[in-house]
């Protein structure tokens, strides 16, 4: 007995340690991946972004310190492949991401409102809904895209709906400014961006629509609240870490697509200048970590988010 | 409020016909009138969704000298298929191209699922030491682009070498860029597409999983591995099916790894976006007017091969998405995204 109960002791002390040891053991490759194709990486492009990086006479690359220069010329002498001033393109794509992430969390939340209601059908409108997950993807945008001369279908509706008719129309009947309505027609017309990037937003929403109980609703109708209510007080609360999420995600989806990358790699291989290539790696990425930080300000003074379920 | 007031407006009308049930009538227009209005909101987002799709199919169906023409915009009037032809031909030939960007594809995916489910695993479920300070670095990896890193990861491909014990092997580090297996390296090692919100998705699944099964399993002697094969993964299904759809769809859909540490390798993606470059639109209007003796075809022919092969492009994935669109669509509260 004795001796069974010393035995299983040592068992117990093992588990512990055991635990430890087997989660290493799943996590190894994903830690061996972060320190191979992430932490280096990311040294190393800082290391290049301040040398002049050059083929050594054996093979491998020579550096020579150069400072901050590279930085200093990526915003005043270099120009990307559209001859833009870089500054020109980081704000660009800074007002596009900032413009377009709350439309496509807006519009993911009010499509998963609307496939989460009972209606006959609800089967084939998901099936719908979820399609920007396959159209969405750049290939396909790309090659769906009208490149060349006019597309036919586009100039015949707009010629039967003239944008600067409708925003003349509009203003005329509305008290709204007139650059408030160009900026409306704007989005509208980027309708399609918007939908294309929409697809796993939904699916999250979705899927945190389907997660609340559903006594609280019935809770709130027997006390009378009116819809309105019920989904401010109710749904958007629960929903906002699944906000929060959409958010970063559509943000990271947003800078993943932009046209920053194949500038970098046209500076490092095809002009052969990795320095310069780095420090726009750096910005970059810098640029990104602010904006997110930005993003979350925001939202936390506009949401109050649930941080200690994260 | 306006609704209201309109079937007010009905209702009085109705009363004078001496209808008495006012509430039961008034409910039932406001009902109608909700639901005709949800419905026509329904129809024109599931359609505004696949305009792009619908577009293209007058286009693809036309006679390619018959674009441009004003006359014609959804109907054709002289079908064709020349579009799908050229496509073929040029792109997708015997259907080789398409086999290996699927196989690749899904052998990627089963890749990120194997190695997501196990570090998701012992993120959202064990007791693991540092397990705060992993994921912190998971979403880490998610938010910094993969961009800001190609440079250097392409540098490291380049002259691969882990801390230079290939080089004392072999006596120089290899070269991993344009090799079919540096993808699965990169995917195994948890790098692949967007793999850092796979890991986040299967974290937040076995957070949320009752925790009763497992330590059944424990009590019933099995050790972690049996309980991580045997009952926490095939729990896993809902989470699983999400993962394997967005992994193979966008390993599909991938330029951006494939375009730049294996350029060269049979992916339909890179090779779609290589023939349909703006700069090769001579070619493919060349290859028309020989090919199919089409003198006349213009600028709005290379748009409709190209869209041709965008549907053909997508055959495989609609297909594979229609087919496991009820496990997907249906019954994912807790497929493990929900925070």
């Amino acid at each position: 007995m004795q001796k069974k109960l010393t035995e299983r002791k040592t068992i117990h002390i093992s588990h512990a340690t055991s635990q430890q040891l087997n989660g290493l053991v799943f996590l190894l490759p994903w830690i061996i991946g972060f320190l191979l194709f992430f932490l280096t990486p990311i040294i190393n492009t800082i290391i290049y972004s301040f040398n002049e990086v050059g083929v050594a006479d054996a093979g491998g690359m020579s550096f020579k310190y150069v400072g901050l220069e590279n930085y200093i010329n990526l915003f005043t002498t270099e120009v990307s492949s559209k001859s833009q001033q870089f500054l020109r393109v980081l704000i660009d794509e800074n007002t596009n991401i900032f413009v377009n992430t709350p439309l496509i969390v807006l519009f993911s939340l009010f499509s998963a409102i609307l496939v989460n209601m009972n209606f006959k059908g609800r089967g084939i409108v998901r099936v719908i809904f979820f399609m920007p997950i396959v159209l969405g993807l750049k290939v396909v945008v790309n090659l769906t895209m009208v490149s060349t001369g006019g597309d036919i279908l586009e100039a015949s509706l707009s010629s039967a709906f003239d944008d600067q008719m409708v925003i003349g129309f509009l203003t005329s009947y509305t008290f709204l400014p007139r650059e408030v309505m160009v900026f409306i027609v704007g989005i509208v017309n980027n309708i399609f961006q918007v939908i294309s990037q929409a697809g796993v937003q939904t699916l999250i929403f979705l899927a945190g629509l389907q997660s609340i109980n559903p006594s609280l609703y019935e809770v709130a109708k027997i006390e009378g609240a009116t819809p309105y209510e019920v989904f401010w007080k109710i749904t958007l609360p629960i929903l906002s870490n699944i906000t929060l999420f959409a958010f970063v995600y559509t943000f990271v989806d947003l800078f993943l697509a932009s046209s920053i990358s194949s500038e970098i790699f046209r500076f490092a291989f095809n002009r052969n200048n990795i320095g310069i290539g780095s420090a726009l790696s750096v910005v970059y990425m810098i640029n990104v970590l602010i904006d997110l930080g930005l993003l979350l300000l925001i939202l936390s003074k506009v949401v109050k988010l649930g941080y200690e379920n994260k | 409020m306006k609704i209201n007031k309109v079937t007010s407006v009905i209702i009085e009308k109705w009363n004078d016909n001496s209808i008495t049930d006012v509430f039961t009538t008034r409910r039932k227009i406001v009902n109608l009138v909700n639901s005709i209005f949800l419905m026509s909101l329904i129809i024109g987002l599931c359609f505004a969704i696949l305009y792009p799709l619908i577009k293209l199919i007058p286009i693809v169906f036309n006679d390619v000298e018959d674009l441009g023409n004003p006359d014609v915009v959804w109907v054709p009037i002289k079908y064709s298929i020349i579009s799908f032809k050229a496509a073929k031909r040029l792109v997708f030939g015997n259907g080789v191209t398409m086999l290996q960007s699927l196989l690749y594809s899904a052998v990627i995916a089963v890749i990120q699922i194997f190695v997501c489910a196990m570090a998701g695993y012992v993120l959202g479920r064990i007791k693991f030491k540092g397990n705060k300070i992993i994921m912190f670095l998971v979403i880490l990896t998610f938010i910094v682009p993969p961009q800001s890193l190609l440079i250097s990861q392409y540098l490291r491909f380049k002259q691969f070498d882990i801390f230079g014990i290939i080089k004392a092997m072999t006596g120089s580090p290899v070269d991993l860029i344009n090799k079919p297996y540096t993808l699965y390296i990169l995917s195994f090692f948890g790098f692949g597409v967007k793999q850092s919100l796979f890991v986040y998705i299967f974290r937040q699944f076995f957070k949320g999983l009752p925790g009763e099964l497992e330590e059944a399993a424990m009590i019933d002697g099995c050790g972690f591995y049996q309980t991580y094969f045997r009952v926490a993964l095939p729990n896993a299904v809902p989470a699983i099916m999400t993962v394997a759809i967005l992994s193979f769809v966008w390993n599909y859909g991938d330029t951006y790894y494939t375009g730049y540490f294996n350029p060269e390798g049979p992916y339909l993606s890179i090779a779609l976006t290589n023939t349909f470059m703006s700069s090769n639109v001579q070619n493919v209007l060349k290859a028309l007017q020989t090919w199919y003796d089409k003198p006349g075809v213009t600028t709005l022919a290379f748009d409709a091969v190209k869209q041709a092969a965008a549907l053909i492009y997508l055959i495989p994935l609609l297909v594979v998405y229609f087919l496991v669109q009820k496990k997907f669509v249906e019954n994912f509260e807790r497929s493990g995204i929900v925070g």
